[in-house]
């Protein structure tokens, strides 16, 4: 490198519980990041990375072991700019959703024994521990957002993420839509748009596994999905699979006495 | 200008030929049990003539869903021309044709939409009758029979259709096959007006629309909003699916290397949070009760005042189109009317709802 080059700005990209799809897919697009950023650290990528700050740390995975969290708080002070990617650590994902109708010692008990020694945590999204400073959902992220996301970001701007609904991108692809002609239990109404409407194109129910869209109407989904026939109880663990928070079916607890 | 042809089905074929060789000819193909969509063509055999509505309507081809407008690159900002191919638009019923004469209407009124406006000269657009479903109801909207926004119609009397040719751009496009048109007898013009006789009884769905005006200042806090509001599920699938509805967003979408990019327009929906939130975080809709009654006053009264037309063409595409059974239109208008018979009071009795919309 020259030495008179202004420097390239740094990026981080850490893993903490996740399946390493974000990590897969920021890999298949490093090609296209490398004339604009020094890779400081990549674990998952390169034997070679240093522990120095940052401009920005894409992180993925949810907070679901007191290493993560000790991980998280040291990427966090290094880092300018903290993006969250991934369902796991934007909204904690299965493990932080589905699972939690379980206790979390309960289920370290009966996958790894009385005497583990592991130690565990609730699976939680990064932003119960510390401040993030942009969201990028996905299960796992969509390469052109991603790349539009980080471009942003190289300009020190604010990206702009949709969050409208998966309907708008199933409509705009002429689907059929499942929920009326199939009457299976889609979550597209409800769920962050972003995938392309990738499962209803190929005539399958959305199951929100972007997590929950802006302001979704948790409680008029249900009402709808009960009509169709769905169990109850059922719907609830369907809609909080992908760890949407508590608080979106507060209204819905209140009116029907459901316990969401 | 209209001048008006007889063309035998058996001679059709070559009527779709002669258009087919114009540039692009998109009809409606059917795509799963109940929908249809316009979409490029081959042959003939896959023009599905019982479509009646679209899932996307017309307006795709003029306004597309997604648009680059400008592409920068350090101080440089180019306008992006749209790309432009001769398109025929084959079997647009009439209350689509309405619905692009309200776009052509919105998108001229100034600043033009320069992009929406060449796409729209660079089309040939073929009317068709067509007979009314449960979900129809252009007739309220007095959107049932096309007066404009053609260059050729053609209304289906069984072994024949009756073609009025409108535009300059209509007759030239059937100069390379002249000789399979005829000139239309007594006979044909009796049947014409019988066809069309026969349609305007067949309407089973509608609405008595003299006092919609009216109705919609009135019932403005009527209880049914907030019933409807409960059910929303603020999709948005009502808004893509309608003929008129043209709101969009601007998005720019910036290249790793910090110097280039592109501004691009996407449709959007006024049903969604985001849409109404303005700076400082307010919202000026905040519930889906805000943006649903705002789309149904946008769509049966908004354009009354500014140009004396209704929005809604009558289409059905709402109703068909909303998961959660809450745009059917008519039954909504009615309910405000204060015909209280409407299906969806026994929700409140049974809470089972199977009998609204399918």
């Amino acid at each position: 490198m020259r030495k008179d080059a202004t420097p390239l700005p740094c990026i981080a990209v850490e893993s903490l519980t996740g399946c390493a799809g974000e990590l897969l897919v920021i890999l298949e697009n490093l090609d296209k990041l490398l004339p604009f950023v020094r890779v400081s650290s990549f674990p998952f990528a390169q034997s070679k990375n240093d522990d120095g700050p940052v401009d920005i740390a894409f992180v993925e995975g949810s907070v679901s072991q007191p290493h993560d969290l000790e991980k998280l708080r040291n990427i966090r002070a290094k880092s300018r700019w903290l993006v969250a990617v991934g369902n796991c650590a934007v909204w904690g994902c299965v493990q932080g959703g589905a699972c939690a109708k379980c206790k979390v010692t309960d289920m370290l008990e009966a996958v790894y024994g009385k005497s583990s020694e592991i130690q565990v945590l609730e699976a939680k999204p990064l932003d119960a521990y510390v401040p993030v400073d942009v969201k990028l959902s996905g299960c796992p992220i969509n390469t052109t957002q991603f790349l539009s996301v980080t471009a942003s970001i190289l300009k020190d701007h604010l990206p702009y993420i949709t969050h409208k609904p998966v309907c708008l991108e199933c409509k705009l692809r002429e689907n059929a839509c499942i929920l009326i002609e199939k009457n299976l239990p889609c979550l597209g109404p409800v769920t962050a748009a972003g995938c392309g409407a990738l499962c209803p194109s190929m005539g399958a129910a959305c199951y929100g596994c972007w997590g929950p869209c802006q302001s979704p109407q948790m409680d008029a989904m249900a009402t709808i999905l009960t009509e169709k026939g769905y169990d109850a109880m059922e719907v609830i663990n369907r809609l909080k699979t992908f760890g949407a928070p508590d608080h979106l079916f507060e209204r819905m607890s209140s009116e029907t006495g459901r316990e969401a | 200008m209209s001048q008006s042809l007889l063309l035998k089905k058996t001679d059709f074929s070559i009527f779709f030929q002669t258009l087919k060789s114009l540039g692009k000819f998109f009809a409606p193909v059917r795509v799963s049990e109940q929908s249809f969509s316009f979409k490029e063509i081959e042959t003939e055999a896959q023009i599905a003539w019982e479509a009646l509505r679209t899932i996307l309507p017309p307006k795709k081809f003029f306004y597309p869903p997604s648009e680059t407008l400008v592409e920068y690159s350090g101080n440089e900002i180019r306008e992006v021309k749209p790309e432009m191919n001769f398109q025929v638009l084959f079997g647009v019923h009439p209350c689509d044709l309405a619905g692009l004469g309200i776009m052509d209407t919105i998108f001229e009124a100034g600043p033009a939409d320069t992009h929406y406006l060449q796409r729209r000269k660079e089309s040939l657009i073929i009317g068709l009758s067509c007979m009314p479903d449960k979900y129809c109801f252009c007739k309220s909207m007095g959107t049932s029979c096309a007066t404009k926004g053609y260059d050729i119609f053609l209304t289906d009397l069984g072994d024949a259709f009756f073609v009025q040719v409108e535009t300059p751009r209509g007759i030239e496009s059937l100069e390379n096959c002249r000789q399979i048109f005829t000139s239309v007898s007594e006979t044909d013009k009796d049947n014409y007006k019988d066809y069309w006789e026969r349609r305007d009884k067949a309407f089973t769905n509608g609405f008595e629309p003299d006092n919609l005006r009216a109705t919609m200042d009135m019932e403005w806090n009527n209880e049914i909003w907030d019933e409807l509001g409960k059910r929303c599920l603020s999709c948005g699938n009502c808004t893509p699916v309608c003929p008129t509805c043209y709101c969009f967003d601007l998005v720019d979408i910036a290249s790793l290397n910090g110097d280039s990019g592109s501004r691009v327009r996407e449709w959007d929906s006024c049903q969604f949070v985001g849409f109404a939130q303005v700076a400082g975080d307010y919202n000026f809709r905040p519930t889906p009760v805000d943006r649903l009654k705002f789309w149904y006053r946008h769509k049966l009264h908004g354009f009354d005042d500014p140009y004396g037309f209704k929005t809604c063409v009558g289409c059905g595409r709402c109703t068909v189109s909303c998961p959660a059974g809450i745009d059917d239109l008519v039954d909504v208008v009615k309910k405000l009317q204060g015909q209280r018979e409407s299906r969806n009071d026994s929700s409140e009795a049974g809470g089972e709802n199977e009998s609204q919309i399918k």
